[in-house]
């Protein structure tokens, strides 16, 4: 290993164990297993049913790189960070870590409510791995980065969650570690102080700080990162340049057959088989810029016949934000009944949201505004723009006519007209 | 502070290279971690005592509240109704110089083993020597600790008890009832990350701990074929010590004293292997 590596993981894996049945939380769980076994003469023995939510990663980051994690929900980002901050053991492989690193898996983990601000500082500090002179030494910025310098002797159960954040966040960015994990965090709080960490992040960047990310928010890794890493069920599909794996991911990160909703009967009796979302290119990429025509098609299947149904089509900015709603009923295009197969089409105006990470949702519900049938997540988009990003400027951006009155000018007329 | 010292802090702190693996030999302690890791111990302990008495209007009160309690039912029901002997010894006192230690034994205990579980979220998202936890579990009831015996001094005062030297004697013995309670910490605690019921089972433990020890009876009640394996309590020692150190009479019994400190000493290093095992999975399961 030469010495301008700062993390080296080699044939890195994290196996665990899967389903609820093999993970016993009281004794009377096991004995009743045992005695399964010892009943059935073990041959109804419980197969160990193992999965991998990590494996074979080998990968190099230098001293002084920022690198992003990305990949869908249990690619395995999580378990590879906290492999690496050494908060659970590897099954297999080896990751060597050269300087002092610091995690942040989740802001504010070890604050306890009771405690005053002044008094969580210091205990979070500690846990981060700061020694009680420094956190004293930066308490003074700590507290103006958070700004809460008139709430320092409150209790934190009595702060907002901004706050709370805020301090947390605070704290952890005066760490000053060689190299830095983090885990969504950067995400936090509202749009100025997002900024703020943004910032923050920006300048470890320069002072030379070695950066692993994990985010969903691919502006910011576009922004912070040169160079990807990409997990697909716990492997490494990508590490590379940062525009080429982000095409690989949103190329990759369409129709998921994912139901979030149906109704406990049975199969739902219309599910949603493909969807494409075309721009203006008509091509289907999973990115949208800013402000352009979109179209989504949606291919649906049904398994009986359903009367005056209502479609919504709704966008969720990843932060779960609900943003906004199409449906054929508010918008005057009633269907007297959907059966067998067939494709619904939205073509939507130019959106004019700002840059960020987006779920696409259905939902159908029988004779308008019945019971719901389904709610299914039919894609994921991106939306591009280099400067309107949601962190800066809100969930959308319109042009306003702007004009300007000077004082004089504005004082000149009425005098004239006196 | 200078440049200079915030730079060696630092590279005190900067650890040259940091190998992961999947596993470590098992008598690798890594107790030298727990030395680099002392500052978040002591804070974990703070926490411990800051936390405990907020929001309570009774406050640190309650550190004398519950041994004194405990010696008045002892009082009425042991030394009144039973006329248990008590070596000619004022009942009342004679329990609380028990009931001191044992009161600090059965929190910290308690605390040790289910201090992982209570720090769960901790456990699950921050990297550090998990028996960190454990140590700062047991030192923090030493505060309760150091107020009740206040309480000891106005009992001897009322009594008309002089202290000895001998009472410097209660440090050390404080010492072995902490280095027990962590001992069984080290054990209870991994478990209580898996099976739940740990906490269940520890009152009851206690309970039976209090009856085991020489509390509401004294040391020469116990038929003398029964001692040797009697003193195999580590807090027969430790409470008869007390006893001695308190009443400044006879010797202390240092042949129940050195059993209980052969038992704790194999229950520490075992304990200590075990726990370092099993440390390895914590976040995996907590």
């Amino acid at each position: 290993m030469t010495n301008d590596v700062a993390i080296s993981v080699r044939d890195l894996g994290k196996r665990y164990l899967r389903g609820s049945g093999t993970k016993h939380n009281s004794v009377r769980d096991i004995v009743q297993d045992k005695l399964t076994t010892l009943l059935t003469l073990g041959l109804k023995k419980r197969q160990k049913d193992y999965f991998w939510a990590l494996s074979e990663a080998t990968f190099d980051i230098k001293k002084g790189e920022n690198v992003g994690i990305i990949g869908l929900n249990g690619a395995g980002k999580s378990t590879l960070l906290k492999v690496l901050s050494r908060i659970v053991t590897p099954t297999s492989g080896e990751a060597r870590i050269n300087g002092r690193l610091g995690a942040l898996l989740e802001v504010g983990t070890g604050f306890h409510g009771e405690l005053t601000g002044r008094e969580n500082t210091f205990l979070y500090g500690s846990i981060l791995g700061m020694t009680r002179a420094e956190v004293e030494e930066k308490f003074d910025a700590i507290v103006e980065f958070a700004e809460i310098k008139e709430f320092i002797d409150t209790p934190v159960k009595r702060y907002s969650s901004g706050m709370y954040v805020r301090l947390a966040f605070s704290v952890a960015a005066h760490l000053d570690p060689d190299i830095l994990l983090l885990d969504e965090v950067l995400a936090v709080g509202d749009a100025a102080f997002q900024r703020k960490c943004m910032n923050f992040a920006r300048s470890l960047q320069q002072k030379g700080s070695t950066i692993l990310f994990v985010s969903h928010n691919m502006f910011s890794i576009k922004t912070m990162c040169q160079r990807v890493i990409y997990l697909k069920k716990g492997k490494v599909v990508f590490d590379g340049p940062t525009d080429e794996g982000l095409r690989m991911y949103e190329g990759d990160s369409r129709l998921k057959e994912t139901y979030w909703f149906h109704r406990d009967d049975g199969e739902p009796p219309i599910t949603f088989t493909e969807a494409t979302i075309e721009s203006s290119g008509g091509i289907n990429t999973g990115v949208i810029d800013h402000g352009e025509p979109v179209t989504f098609r949606m291919r649906y299947k049904t398994s009986r016949r359903i009367e005056k149904p209502e479609v919504r089509l709704s966008f969720d900015r990843q932060d779960d934000m609900h943003v906004m709603t199409f449906s054929n009923t508010l918008e005057g295009m009633e269907l007297p009944y959907l059966e067998g197969e067939g494709e619904l089409v939205v073509t939507v105006p130019p959106l004019k949201l700002t840059s960020d990470f987006f779920l696409a949702n259905v939902a159908v519900r029988e004779n308008r505004h019945g019971k719901l049938l389904v709610a299914q997540i039919v894609g994921h988009f991106h939306v591009r723009h280099p400067t309107y990003s949601s962190t800066a400027y809100g969930v959308l951006h319109e042009a306003g006519k702007w004009s300007h009155v000077p004082a004089l000018a504005a004082a000149a007329p009425t005098k004239a007209a006196s | 502070m200078n440049a200079a010292v915030e730079k060696a802090v630092a590279s005190a702190h900067r650890q040259e290279q940091v190998v992961i693996r999947p596993g470590k030999g098992l008598f690798d302690l890594e107790l030298g971690l727990i030395w680099r890791y002392r500052e978040l111990m002591f804070t974990l302990m703070l926490r411990d005592i800051q936390v405990l008495y907020k929001q309570a209007a009774l406050g640190v009160a309650w550190a004398v509240i519950q041994p004194v309690f405990a010696v008045v039912v002892f009082t009425v029901v042991f030394g009144n109704f039973a006329k248990m002997p008590s070596d000619g010894i004022p009942y009342p006192i004679f329990a609380y110089a028990a009931v001191l230690p044992w009161t600090y034994f059965a929190e910290a205990t308690r605390r040790a083993a289910t201090g992982l579980v209570d720090d769960a979220e901790l456990v699950r998202k921050v990297y550090f020597p998990r028996l960190v936890i454990p140590l700062a579990k047991v030192a923090a009831p030493l505060l309760d600790f150091a107020i009740a015996f206040c309480v000891l001094l106005v009992l001897m005062f009322v009594y008309g008890i002089m202290p000895s030297f001998k009472l410097l004697a209660i440090v050390p013995l404080i010492l072995v009832a902490s280095l027990l309670a962590l001992s069984i910490g080290m054990w209870l605690g991994p478990i209580n990350v898996r099976f739940r019921d740990v906490k269940h089972t520890i009152p009851f433990l206690l309970q039976i701990g209090m009856y085991a020890s020489p509390i509401v009876y004294p040391l020469s009640q116990v038929p003398v074929e029964w001692k040797a394996l009697y003193s195999l309590n580590p807090m027969v020692g430790v409470i008869e010590g007390f006893r001695w150190a308190v009443f400044d009479r006879g010797n202390p019994d240092f042949a129940a004293l050195g059993i209980g400190l052969g038992v704790i000493l194999v229950m520490l290093v075992a304990g200590l292997v075990y726990f370092k095992k099993q440390e390895r999975t914590f976040a995996d399961v907590i």
